[in-house]
């Protein structure tokens, strides 16, 4: 199916009488990336699930006031960003937990989930990943697996591009660390 | 020998064309070059992250986000408001036809004495029943009610009216 493009969405948003079709096509386009995108920090489902449809809603009541100077996707992916960040440090906060152990809790959930069909590899990646520090986990996230370009990945986070490729190349040396512990080779 | 002198001298040319590098940039460069090769190491085996979804998720996901944003606006919509002032001809028939009430108004008011005798005598009436009954039977008793003899004036033109009038014409007259 062809894919239609942000401006068409634009256009028809900006008009009443085609506000809905757009907000539509909208869904059709970004959900899914969206929620990967959010499942991939917050592991759970039901997190995902609840955080996709908040973020969907804010788009929903601000995409009026979006600049066309910035990409929509990229907008849709700050968002995304910010609800995910907000959510890990509120989960951080309740349970006057550090970092590490919100990691090893969000590494159980995934255990446990049964929304998680990874082979062994792949769980093993994903709890390297839950020992990054969170930027270091979301800039990865969008490299390895949205492959987003850096420039991006920058319009996202406000990030230099510099500071991003340290970033991604730090973030897979502590993996591979993290690999070999588990005598895992590639 | 000649020539190597030259191509030093090319070389020399080469390293002064003003190009500069960040600091420490080739001391990091074989670092980001192996991380590169790691990453595409790992996604040789790993493509994907192992996360799954339930049956039709993201079917349901559309439409719980749908009820939330679109659906909920096309119930919300605006009540029509109707101008009550809508025209100035309807400002001005308004303002006549209050006009024209309050003149009726005001015109059987004055109109109609007989009213305001009878709403007087009723308020006279009111102030005797507060007058304790004793006390107005004492008042009557004292006082001079005889009736005021006439005065010749008076039995004059009596007896002229009398004379020149007959019954019938002072009952029409009255």
């Amino acid at each position: 199916m062809k894919q239609v493009e942000d401006s068409e969405i634009l256009e028809k948003f900006a008009n009443t009488k085609t506000r809905n079709e757009a907000f539509n096509l909208l869904l059709n386009k970004y959900q899914q990336k969206i929620y990967w995108h959010i499942r991939r920090m917050v592991i759970d489902h039901d997190d995902a699930d609840d955080l996709v449809q908040d973020v969907f809603v804010k788009v929903w009541k601000n995409l009026d006031s979006f600049r066309s100077d910035a990409q929509l996707y990229t907008w849709i992916y700050r968002i995304a960003t910010n609800e995910c960040i907000t959510f890990l440090n509120k989960k951080k906060q309740r349970n006057n937990t550090p970092l590490d152990e919100v990691s090893e809790e969000l590494s159980e959930t995934l255990v446990a989930s049964s929304y998680f069909n990874g082979d062994k590899i792949q769980l093993k990646l994903q709890q390297a990943l839950l020992t990054l520090p969170e930027k270091q986990r979301l800039i990865f996230n969008m490299k390895y697996f949205d492959e987003l370009k850096y420039e991006e990945i920058s319009e996202i986070t406000g990030t230099s591009v510099g500071a991003l490729k340290a970033s991604f190349h730090i973030a897979v040396k502590k993996i591979e660390t993290f690999m070999l512990n588990e005598d895992i080779t590639f | 020998m000649k020539q190597d002198f030259e191509n030093d001298e090319w070389m020399k040319g080469i390293r002064e064309t003003g190009f500069t590098t960040p600091a420490h940039y080739f001391d990091e460069l074989s670092e980001s070059i192996n991380a590169r090769i790691s990453a595409e190491k790992f996604k040789a085996v790993i493509q994907n992250d192992g996360h799954t979804v339930p049956d039709n998720y993201f079917e349901k996901l559309q439409a719980n986000i749908l009820a939330k944003t679109t659906a909920e606006t096309e119930q919300i919509v605006k009540p029509k408001v109707v101008r009550l002032w809508s025209s100035s001809l309807l400002k001005y028939a308004t303002a006549a036809c209050f006009l024209l009430v309050t003149g009726l108004g005001l015109y059987f008011n004055q109109q109609n004495p007989a009213q305001q005798t009878a709403s007087a005598d009723l308020a006279t009436e009111q102030m005797l029943y507060d007058i304790d009954e004793q006390a107005i039977i004492d008042h009557i008793s004292s006082a001079d009610i005889t009736q005021p003899k006439s005065t010749a004036v008076d039995i004059d033109l009596e007896n002229y009216i009398l004379t020149n009038y007959s019954q019938s014409e002072l009952a029409t007259s009255l």
